[in-house]
């Protein structure tokens, strides 16, 4: 993966993570926020409730205390202590007087508890109250459940004594706990109180009441309702309505109990999620939108950081192939002095001391190669040059001793000297050829024309008698494309391959010329069947003056090289040992050579 | 001075005797006021949505006749019918009309007017006319005719371009369907002309309204709730009361579905304490009722208890293993009839019967108020068998044992419990006259007549 690739992941894995970290933290602190409110608003709803109910009740008892002491009540008392009452006569009478202080429960009864007039069932006069008031009159409003004919409800009731004679009247009055009362508390926005009024142990859905009247889904606050029966202790629950998470209510429910401490009804305050829900989804939808700003941001700035860090890396990879290829004094821009800049300037170091060091070493290596000259150029003079002084001295030697035979071994001094000059002539011209190796004149040619030349040229070598036997072979690829190269410089390369292969097989062999084309590049190989050479002469093979044949001068292989070189191509060896040895050149088309061989040879057709 | 002072005293005393006949005298003119909580939409007997009410009998009474009258005693007597004759088997029979009787707008009252008229109303029977005679075919005897068609529905109307008119002691001078009946007194009424100039009726009032009304003086009769009858009473209204003329009752939606549903039928009635109904509830506005009808009207109505037997009860629901708990409804409109559901429902209680007060029309026993529309005990009984729902008893002849077995058939059948027979009350002004509430509830306006002074 590229360097700004990983920069980029880089970048936006910590973005992603960095949003997503303060995304969470936002959303548990809102959430630790949002049921802190909760709990709050919850305590705060239910400390109203209180309030109002201690205000209803004293408003109850107030307005029952009226009712004692009113004109009816009185009427009534005098009525009980004048013997059994007429039932007939206040069978309204309690209703009336509920309807005048607007209370809905009512009732008025005797000493032994028997009802005279009742509001919410008329029709029980002469009935049993179930309220025990023998022990005392209880001061303050209590819950307690009212049986009516249809069904029964929960009442916060003030009780008041009339005594007028032996007999004493008690007025009991209360108000409904319904959803008039749930509609007078005051519910900040998301919030909603229920009521639910315990009958039994079993949860009965219609008694479940919100200020709407009945509770949708009431099933679902069952089990609530079923705990507090158990436990009789506040609960809190999550309820969920809905699939939808913003549905979800939060529902604290506190148990409301009556004058003998029996659960007579459940006090529920549902608390919405939905504000929650919403601000979290908020802060998702904001976290989103910041990763996704911060991706691009990512990107940018990963664009911009890698630019900035990647450029001088890049450029000393560059600079690094440059140096590869042989530009040794390539050197990059430090544009800074981080550790990137420190890697450039190091890498400036190094390239300079390369230099320096190749150069010691081109020094180095010419001396060698001076000394190796001399050395090869001592030793090649020294060998003509010894027969000389014998010859000279035998001539001297004749001259005093034996003047008379000085003529004839004059004669044949002479011989030998002209001999052994013309060998130093020899060794001094091919020295001088070496030297003054011909630029290549290209032109357009057909390789395996100059194999096929160079294989004719041998054959007449090959074909003398005291040499032993070599088989020369051409395997020449069809076709081959044209090359632009110099011809006779490529014959005289050959013609030394071909000569060393031959020198490789004293005792005979087969020589192999080979033609073979790969794209763009002609291969012409030379193989023997010789003794073959060991890897450390191939290592050395083209070096100047080196040879392993005893009278080699070491010049043929690097006359070679230098001609194949100045064609733009290569040469490479494969020996092994006892089997044999190939060279391979490598010749490229040299199409812009060729073409300028073309228009040079139109422009001397032309001048012609 | 004596001779003096004589003379001026005994023409003082006639003056004062004179002014003293005059205001006691009946005299003709003035409007009677009168107030009624039935609100009906139409006026025409042949109207299948009315029901055969007192409200409707009394209305229908001062604008239409009957063939046939009935006297307190229940006997029928001449009416547009000036005599009437049955053949044998009492299935057909011929009323010979009244001459020179005409309808409100000037029509005759004839044989084919009158056969029109009861063909409309009662579809299965064969009504025709022969000569001055009006001929009635029925399928089986029908010994008491004459008793039936002395129902409010059987009124003889003339049906006209869309009009009503009737031969009766007053005509329609305006009608503002629900609201208010204005009527006149007919001058060429075949009976003689009423005392009153005109009769103006407000309708859809309620009982507390009409009160009101009447205590402020802007109206001369009122009906009065059975159960107010006591208090109007004391508080010094004069109230004019019926004999009992009404029957509450439950009624059980299904026949008994078990034996044991029968026994849990006869401890509700047993467990039931009427007494107290009767003089709490309706404070003595009416009578327990052990039997359908009242026992002025049969006779033989103490044969059937009413008196509550909550040992009875309890050990007859102890016999039963397994009880139904009943739902009970009511007329949400009658107040009364709530506390009578629930003080049943208390009773019930007592006997260990679960029952269960209830709006839901489909309840399995509800609480019916149904009239006695006729002093004729068999059609009485018939037509509160039909408000019942209950099958139509079979008469044999017109003897008590006939009539008591009838009744008890359809006491054993359990469907029904009585429970009070409820007296009609009106609250009448001093200024109006001869005013008399027949036994039956039913109107006597004709000979009433108004005192100078207003309402």
């Amino acid at each position: 993966m590229m360097f700004r690739r990983k920069l980029l992941a880089v970048f936006a894995l910590t973005v992603l993570v960095s949003v997503a970290a303060v995304a969470w933290s936002i959303s548990s602190l809102t959430r630790r926020a949002f049921e802190r409110a909760n709990e709050e608003r919850s305590a705060a709803l239910v400390a109203q409730f209180r309030r109002e109910f201690n205000r209803r009740g004293e408003e109850v008892a107030h307005r029952v205390e009226t009712i004692a002491a009113s004109e009816g009540a009185i009427r009534m008392a005098l009525a009980l202590n004048h013997g059994s009452p007429d039932y007939g006569a206040f069978l309204n009478e309690a209703r009336t007087i509920a309807d005048n202080q607007q209370l809905d429960f009512l009732e008025f009864i005797d000493g032994q508890g028997t009802i005279i007039s009742s509001a919410q069932w008329p029709a029980k006069f002469g009935y049993k109250e179930t309220l025990n008031l023998v022990s005392a009159v209880p001061k303050d409003a209590f819950l307690k459940q009212e049986e009516l004919p249809d069904s029964a409800a929960l009442g916060l009731i003030a009780v008041r004594e009339l005594s007028l004679g032996e007999k004493p009247l008690f007025v009991i009055g209360g108000r409904r706990i319904d959803k008039d009362f749930l509609s007078s508390l005051e519910l900040p926005a998301g919030m909603r109180a229920m009521f639910y009024q315990s009958l039994g142990s079993s949860f009965s859905p219609q008694f479940l009441i919100d200020t709407s009247g009945t509770v949708r889904q009431a099933d679902q606050i069952a089990p609530i309702i079923q705990q507090l029966q158990h436990q009789r202790q506040e609960t809190t629950t999550l309820v969920h309505w809905s699939s939808d998470a913003a549905d979800d209510e939060t529902i604290d429910a506190i148990p409301l109990n009556g004058r003998d401490n029996q659960l007579v009804g459940v006090l529920l305050i549902g608390n919405s999620r939905r504000p929650y829900v919403e601000l979290r989804q908020h802060i998702r939808s904001a976290a989103v939108l910041s990763g996704a700003a911060g991706i691009v941001l990512a990107i940018l700035l990963s664009g911009w950081a890698a630019a900035r860090v990647t450029r001088p890396v890049e450029q000393l990879a560059h600079a690094a192939r440059e140096v590869a290829a042989g530009n040794w004094n390539t050197q990059v821009a430090v544009s800074s002095s981080d550790e990137v800049g420190e890697l450039a300037e190091s890498f400036n170091r190094m390239t300079r001391e390369l230099l320096a060091q190749r150069e010691h070493l081109v020094q180095a290596e010419r001396v060698a190669a001076w000394r190796e000259l001399a050395r090869r150029l001592a030793h090649e003079l020294k060998n003509p040059l010894f027969p000389l002084q014998l010859t000279v001295e035998n001539l001297l030697r004749a001259r005093q001793q034996s003047p008379q035979q000085f003529e004839e071994i004059f004669q044949e001094s002479s011989s030998t000297l002209l001999a052994e000059i013309a060998n130093l002539k020899a060794i001094i011209s091919r020295f001088s050829e070496f030297s003054r190796m011909p630029q290549p004149q290209f032109q357009q040619i057909q390789l395996n024309d100059v194999v096929q030349y160079v294989g004719r040229l041998i054959q007449a070598q090959l074909d003398a008698p005291e040499r032993a036997p070599i088989e020369c072979k051409l395997e020449l690829a069809e076709p081959m494309e044209p090359i632009a190269a110099d011809p006779d410089l490529l014959h005289r390369a050959l013609s030394n391959l071909v000569l060393n292969a031959m020198d490789a097989m004293p005792q005979g062999g087969t020589l192999t010329l080979r033609t073979r084309q790969l794209g763009d590049l002609s291969y012409v190989e030379v193989s023997d069947t010789g003794t073959g050479l060991t890897p450390e002469e191939c290592e050395r093979l083209f070096t100047p003056y080196y040879t392993s044949k005893p009278h080699g001068t070491g010049l043929g292989l690097a006359i070679v090289q230098s001609v194949i070189s100045d064609h733009g191509g290569r040469i490479s060896v494969q020996s092994e040992s006892g089997r044999g040895t190939t060279f391979v050149i490598e010749l490229p088309r040299n199409a812009d050579k060729l073409q300028n061989a073309d228009q040079s040879l139109d422009a001397t057709a032309g001048s012609h | 001075m004596r001779l003096t002072g004589f003379p001026l005293l005994v023409a003082s005393s006639l003056l004062c005797a004179l002014s003293a006949s005059a205001s006691t005298r009946p005299h003709y003119g003035g409007t009677l006021h009168v107030e009624m909580r039935t609100a009906p939409t139409s006026l025409d007997p042949g109207d299948s949505n009315q029901v055969d009410g007192f409200e409707w009998r009394n209305l229908f009474g001062l604008m239409f006749d009957t063939l046939v009258l009935l006297d307190e005693q229940g006997r029928p007597e001449p009416a547009l019918a000036s005599s009437w004759q049955a053949e044998p088997g009492n299935q057909r029979w011929q009323f010979f009309l009244r001459r020179g009787v005409n309808f409100q707008d000037g029509a005759p009252v004839t044989p084919d007017a009158v056969a029109a008229s009861l063909r409309k109303t009662n579809p299965t029977w064969k009504v025709l006319s022969e000569g001055e005679a009006v001929v009635i075919e029925r399928d089986s005897p029908a010994p008491n005719l004459p008793a039936e068609l002395t129902l409010p529905r059987n009124s003889i109307v003339r049906r006209a371009g869309g009009k009503i008119s009737g031969s009766g002691p007053f005509a329609i001078s305006r009608w503002d369907p629900g609201k208010k009946l204005s009527l006149a007194a007919r001058d060429d009424y075949w009976n003689g002309r009423a005392f009153l100039d005109a009769i103006e009726i407000e309708m859809g009032k309620n009982f507390r309204e009409q009160m009101i009304s009447f205590d402020l003086g802007k109206t001369h009769v009122i009906e009065v709730a059975p159960e107010q009858t006591h208090r109007a009473t004391a508080e010094g209204r004069h109230v004019e009361s019926s004999a009992p003329v009404e029957l509450v009752a439950l009624v059980f939606r299904r026949d008994p579905q078990s034996p044991e549903d029968g026994r849990q039928r006869q401890a509700l009635a047993l467990s039931i304490d009427r007494e107290l109904l009767n003089t709490v509830v309706l404070q003595g506005g009416g009578e327990p009722a052990g039997g359908l009808l009242p026992d002025w009207m049969s006779g033989y109505g103490f044969l059937f208890p009413a008196s509550i037997n909550l040992e009875l009860a309890r050990q007859v629901r102890s016999e039963i293993p397994h009880t139904t708990s009943w739902t009970l409804s009511y007329d949400s409109n009658d107040p009364t009839a709530r506390v009578i559901a629930e003080r049943i429902v208390l009773n019930a209680r007592d006997a260990g019967l679960g029952m269960q007060v209830t709006s839901a029309s489909s309840a399995d026993v509800r609480i019916v108020r149904v009239p006695l529309i006729s002093v004729d005990a068999q059609i009485a009984l018939s037509e509160l068998a039909a408000g019942l729902g209950l099958s139509q008893p079979k008469f044999a002849s017109s003897s008590v044992d006939d009539l008591y077995g009838a009744e008890n058939k359809l006491l054993q059948s359990q469907r029904v419990i009585p429970l009070l027979h409820l007296r009609r009350g009106y609250g009448v002004s001093n200024t109006v006259k001869n005013w008399r509430t027949a036994r039956d509830g039913s109107w006597r306006l004709p000979n009433v007549w108004l005192a100078a002074e207003n309402p």
